[in-house]
């Protein structure tokens, strides 16, 4: 090969990489907007984008797999934490986390209200942009306990059509995330409180004289927490704040009724 | 050194060795905080630690790029730089840029995308300096009249690296639209148009130290480019894989970042041809150490590493983990550090006015072996970190935070490998300021300088 045929090589190859390259991008902005669901980018998102990258927080966590590696990735923390947990994780990480038992600890960013709302609107965008199934499994923050987990594999589809089965691999999948936040190990309390034995629990919960909802037996206890977590709230950190409930409170409105008739039958079945 | 503006090349390699030292202080806090508590919380977080760390290499390498161009042009045109006073007036600036950047993130003053963090401002200054620096070295292009393929492979490598950092100074709303065009910076720097940097530094140390015919080499230049842009522009793809784009980029990720490894491989062959046919006899041989580390290293990190896990069914575990860290340490190291350090190395005789075979210090020789080994090192930490880090929380599901405290083993051994190497960049410097001599003042003549002093 002369020099001569060495650089027409050179100049060819990279105008003809280039050009494809470049009838690629077009094509991806013709369908970015199904893919991120650009229509749903208003004011709020991007006053919550501009949180994002004034706190610099992509120098520690990874958002859709880039950034930092020294905090967990937030692509789907939205649906796995829900944005009461977020706005009171935001005021003070340290309640939540300590440096003595993680080794680390988010610094406390100072975030006024408005701001914490926007960047939880910003991430609950980021969760629904079409990732490819990325990740192919929850990428979960804490909590370890994961009994009968597939190794390897995604949270298992259901078996059957069983209400026990469905409800079953409904709880393991994101969303609606219940397994990021409860075990059904005994004594692993991730953020919300342990379910294992909780057919049994609720009926000792009902009878407590502090206990005021609805329920009259564990299937009504078990529900009414769901569609309405503000109803008991157990105590502890991470699970409540001055009454409230840190536990999303619209599953009401996201999972079907029937679907939270099978969570419901599977953790029926936790004694 | 054949003319006395070359001379420029010194204050920036100053700037850059300094900033190189600056960037080791920032990795090792930075390291250091992955083990915990951080005494430092307060004062200086994780965010603010890697941003300084990363932006103090960009720049600095940036900063070796200029200097070692301004000591390539003149030689390879044959004439004097066109202005000495723009090229200080513009180290003058984008050193007062740097500072002002590494200052202001101490402070929170940042655009907070990774790796392109410099607020606007700073980002347009850049561009300015950029412009200056293209011009000055145009010009000299021009008045010499002559323009040799090394340089024009220099010279335009630089000026895409101008072009392409123009995405960066757009916003978008749409955040999967503003990783899809940082990358267009990010990933067509350092895996398209450096590597035409990279490629033709060491193409001109090759053609001077080993006195194979420049026709043969700067054809295998072309070469080499050529199958860069191949597998480097459609590579981009490799980045678009979890993001929110159309699902043709892993395939075509998959298929063209395969292709890398082979530009890699061919540095290192052509390298290890060109040494072959000269027998090693250039004596200034610590140039020669760089240069040939760098052909490989880079093959290695940018090559090897990168490979590892470009291919979407391991990507898909590993993205996001600390396997990327892993590669991407040895790629800058091999690719765009040791060429710098080859440039100055190669450089300094002549810019001190000492024999070529000065460089042969025993603090140099150790810089060389404790960075290879340090990084060697860090590397291997952060791949068996990395792989861990896969199987228990990727893999197995558990969380982030259990997986992390599971991999204190390695990043001890990241906190020790990188003092090694911190020792290996405190030689380099040691050798520079205090060993190799202080630049020779030139008499004003007729602007050519005698060839180099002969070697007593």
């Amino acid at each position: 090969m002369s020099k001569r045929a060495a650089r027409l090589f050179f100049l060819i190859s990279t105008l003809v990489s280039a050009l494809i390259f470049t009838i690629l991008t077009i094509d991806s902005h013709r369908q970015f907007p199904r893919l991120t669901n650009s229509a749903a980018i208003d004011a709020r998102v991007i006053a919550g984008k501009h949180v994002w990258h004034r706190q610099n927080c992509t120098n520690c966590h990874t958002l859709l797999g880039e950034g930092a590696y020294y905090a967990p990735d937030l692509t789907q923390i939205t649906s796995q934490r829900g944005a009461a947990y977020l706005r009171e994780f935001l005021k003070d990480p340290s309640k939540f986390y300590s440096e003595a038992r993680d080794g680390r600890l988010m610094p406390t960013l100072k975030l006024s209200a408005q701001e914490i709302d926007d960047v939880i609107t910003f991430l609950t965008w980021v969760s629904r942009i079409d990732t490819q199934g990325w990740p192919p499994r929850p990428i979960l923050v804490r909590g370890s306990a994961v009994p009968g987990a597939v190794i390897g594999a995604g949270p298992s589809p259901a078996a059957s059509q069983n209400p026990v089965e469905v409800g079953r691999a409904l709880f393991n999948a994101t969303p609606p995330g219940c397994a990021a936040c409860h075990s059904i190990a005994p004594g692993v309390n991730i953020v919300g409180p342990t379910l294992a034995g909780i057919s049994a629990t609720a009926a000792t919960r009902i009878a407590s004289p502090d206990y005021h909802g609805h329920a009259r037996d564990a299937a009504g206890y078990i529900r009414e927490s769901i569609v309405e977590p503000n109803a008991y709230v157990l105590a502890g950190p991470t699970y409540g704040t001055a009454g409230h409930s840190l536990m999303p409170s619209d599953y009401q409105q996201t999972l079907k009724p029937e679907q939270i008739d099978q969570i419901v039958a599977y953790l029926l079945t936790l004694r | 050194m054949r003319y006395r503006s070359q001379a420029v090349a010194y204050p920036y390699f100053v700037v850059a060795l300094l900033l190189f030292g600056l960037q080791m202080v920032f990795g090792l806090l930075a390291a250091a905080k992955y083990l915990g508590p951080d005494p430092l919380i307060g004062l200086l977080p994780f965010d603010v630690t890697k941003a300084i760390h990363t932006n103090l290499l960009l720049v600095w390498l940036l900063t070796g790029f200029m200097g070692a161009t301004y000591y390539l042009v003149p030689e390879e045109s044959r004439v004097e730089l066109y202005s000495v006073r723009l090229a200080y007036l513009q180290l003058a600036i984008w050193t007062a840029m740097g500072v002002t950047a590494v200052v202001g993130y101490v402070f929170r003053w940042t655009a907070g995308n990774k790796l392109l963090e410099q607020p606007l401002p700073l980002k347009v200054v850049i561009v300015i300096v950029m412009l200056m620096f293209l011009y000055n070295i145009g010009m000299t292009i021009r008045a010499g009249g002559r323009l040799t393929t090394t340089e024009g492979v220099l010279v335009a490598g630089l000026a895409c690296t101008a072009l392409l950092y123009l995405p960066a100074l757009f916003e978008f709303d749409n955040y999967t639209v503003s990783i899809f065009y940082r990358w267009w910076t990010v990933h067509l720097w350092v895996e398209g148009v450096w590597e035409m940097i990279q490629g033709a530094l060491l193409a001109f140390l090759l053609i001077r130290m080993s006195g194979v015919d420049r026709e043969v080499l700067e054809k295998w230049l072309y070469v080499i480019v050529g199958l860069t842009f191949i597998s480097g522009i459609l590579g981009t793809a490799h980045h678009y894989y979890w993001i929110g784009v159309p699902r043709y980029w892993l395939p075509i990720g998959a298929f063209f970042s395969a292709l890398e490894p082979a530009v890699f491989l061919g540095m290192a062959m052509y390298a290890y041809h060109a040494i072959r046919r000269s027998g090693l006899a250039h004596p200034n041989r610590m140039a020669l150490h760089w240069t040939i580390g760098s052909a490989i290293f880079s093959a290695l990190g940018a090559g090897l590493l990168g490979l590892a896990h470009t291919w979407p069914a391991v990507n898909k575990w590993t993205h996001g983990t600390l396997i990327t860290p892993m590669h991407g340490h040895m790629a800058f190291f091999g690719a765009y550090v040791m060429i710098v350090l080859g440039m100055i190395t190669y450089a300094l005789p002549g810019l001190t006015g000492r024999g070529e075979e000065s460089r042969e210090t025993a603090a140099n020789f150790w810089s060389f072996w404790l960075q290879i080994a340090g990084m060697f090192g860090m590397t291997m930490a952060f791949a068996t970190a990395g792989i861990t880090q896969t199987y228990l929380e990727r893999i197995l599901g558990i969380g982030y935070l259990e997986t992390q405290l599971k991999l204190q083993v390695h990043f001890l051994m990241l906190v020790a490998t990188g003092l090694l190497f911190t020792v290996g960049v405190a030689l380099f410097l040691w050798d520079f300021f205090f060993l190799a001599g202080r630049p020779v003042v030139v008499p004003e003549q007729d602007g050519r300088m005698p060839a180099r002093a002969p070697v007593a």
